[in-house]
């Protein structure tokens, strides 16, 4: 099934609950599937199912999202991947609009105008949001830059 | 750090993570089944309904055909004989004759010219045996074309009601009712709209 780990991926990281993300991916399937005759031939397919899933995810309750907290990095990441741990525990500590454009850009290889178009939000909106997450993600960064110097 | 070292460095951070897919795809999956099974179930149960109201339209029309009263099939037949294959008959052509004709018969000679008010011109008439009944035989025409109108005065025996029915009999399209004096047959092989517009009018002045 085309696009489901990236999907599930960006949809960790929009819930923090494993089995709401998976709910959330399902049911973005299952939309897809059933609402393919919508899809343009010729247009981006990846593009098409993460707008969906955005949907979906702000149609179940963006209050509820927000109001998750982060699971312990050491459910998600492999032993020994310190970095990779730490670095993502600096991006779950985003806001949920610069962590969503910076794995849509950074991650999954978006540009700005097809993030634009998932998410229903000018370009312009989308460059900053994008500066600023990598701004925030440095600041988070920078006291476990300074511990890794020690 | 650069924009790109930090890109990075997120990239290969978040893509190093597993994610199992399993789960989501066999649930997906299953979904899509069901669903499909329900439609494939609506579909079937629209094909069998589809199915019925075609074999009950049949069957009616089937009943329709069993039940069109002999008078009309009768009518149809004359009609074929004397209209469409002018076979020689002899026929009355002055309206005055026919109307006493009409008349003799115990079918008002008023019912005649009352027709000839709905737009259709009398050409002849006769009388003739049909179900071993006698019947007023009147050709009316209208755009060339000539149609039937059998006449007899209603008895307790009419075989229809007051409602204007049709009936096809081989090429023939009738259109048949009674009135509170008659009993009457239309009877035209070139259109069943027409047969039908004559017998409506007609229902209506006799």
């Amino acid at each position: 099934m085309p696009q489901l780990a990236a999907l599930l991926r960006v949809a960790r990281r929009l819930t923090f609950d494993p089995v709401s993300a998976e709910d959330l991916v399902q049911e973005t399937m299952l939309l897809a599937w059933r609402g393919f005759h919508s899809f343009q031939t010729g247009t981006n397919a990846r593009a098409w199912l993460f707008r969906i899933l955005f949907n979906v995810f702000h149609g179940q309750g963006r209050k509820a999202a927000l109001a998750s907290r982060p699971v312990p990095f050491q459910d998600r990441v492999a032993p020994g991947l310190q970095e990779a741990a730490e670095i993502a525990e600096a991006l779950d500590a985003l806001s949920l609009e610069q962590r969503t454009v910076l794995l849509l850009a950074v991650v999954e290889g978006f540009t700005c105008q097809e993030i634009a178009g998932i998410l229903d939000v000018p370009i312009g909106t989308v460059m900053s949001r994008l500066s600023r997450a990598r701004q925030e993600l440095r600041k988070n960064l920078a006291p476990l830059a300074k511990e890794a110097h020690r | 750090m650069t924009d790109d070292d930090l890109d990075q460095r997120v990239r290969a951070s978040i893509l190093s993570e597993e994610v199992d897919t399993s789960r989501v795809a066999t649930a997906v999956r299953n979904q899509i089944q069901t669903q499909r099974r329900h439609v494939r179930g609506w579909a079937v149960a629209a094909a069998a309904v589809i199915a019925m109201v075609l074999a009950a339209g049949l069957s009616y029309r089937a009943f329709r055909k069993e039940v069109t009263p002999p008078l009309c099939v009768d009518a149809a037949e004359d009609h074929e004989a004397e209209i469409v294959k002018g076979e020689p008959r002899r026929w009355l052509t002055d309206l005055s004759a026919i109307q006493a004709l009409a008349e003799q018969q115990g079918v008002p000679g008023s019912a005649i010219t009352a027709l000839a008010t709905t737009g259709y011109r009398l050409e002849r008439g006769r009388l003739c045996s049909l179900t071993k009944q006698i019947f007023l035989h009147l050709v009316y025409t209208k755009d060339g074309g000539e149609l039937s109108v059998y006449l007899r005065p209603r008895g307790s025996e009419s075989p229809f009601d007051s409602s204007v029915r049709e009936a096809s009999v081989g090429p023939e399209d009738l259109a048949y009712f009674r009135t509170d004096r008659l009993t009457a047959v239309f009877v035209d092989e070139q259109s069943r709209a027409q047969a039908l517009a004559f017998a409506r009018a007609g229902a209506k002045v006799l």
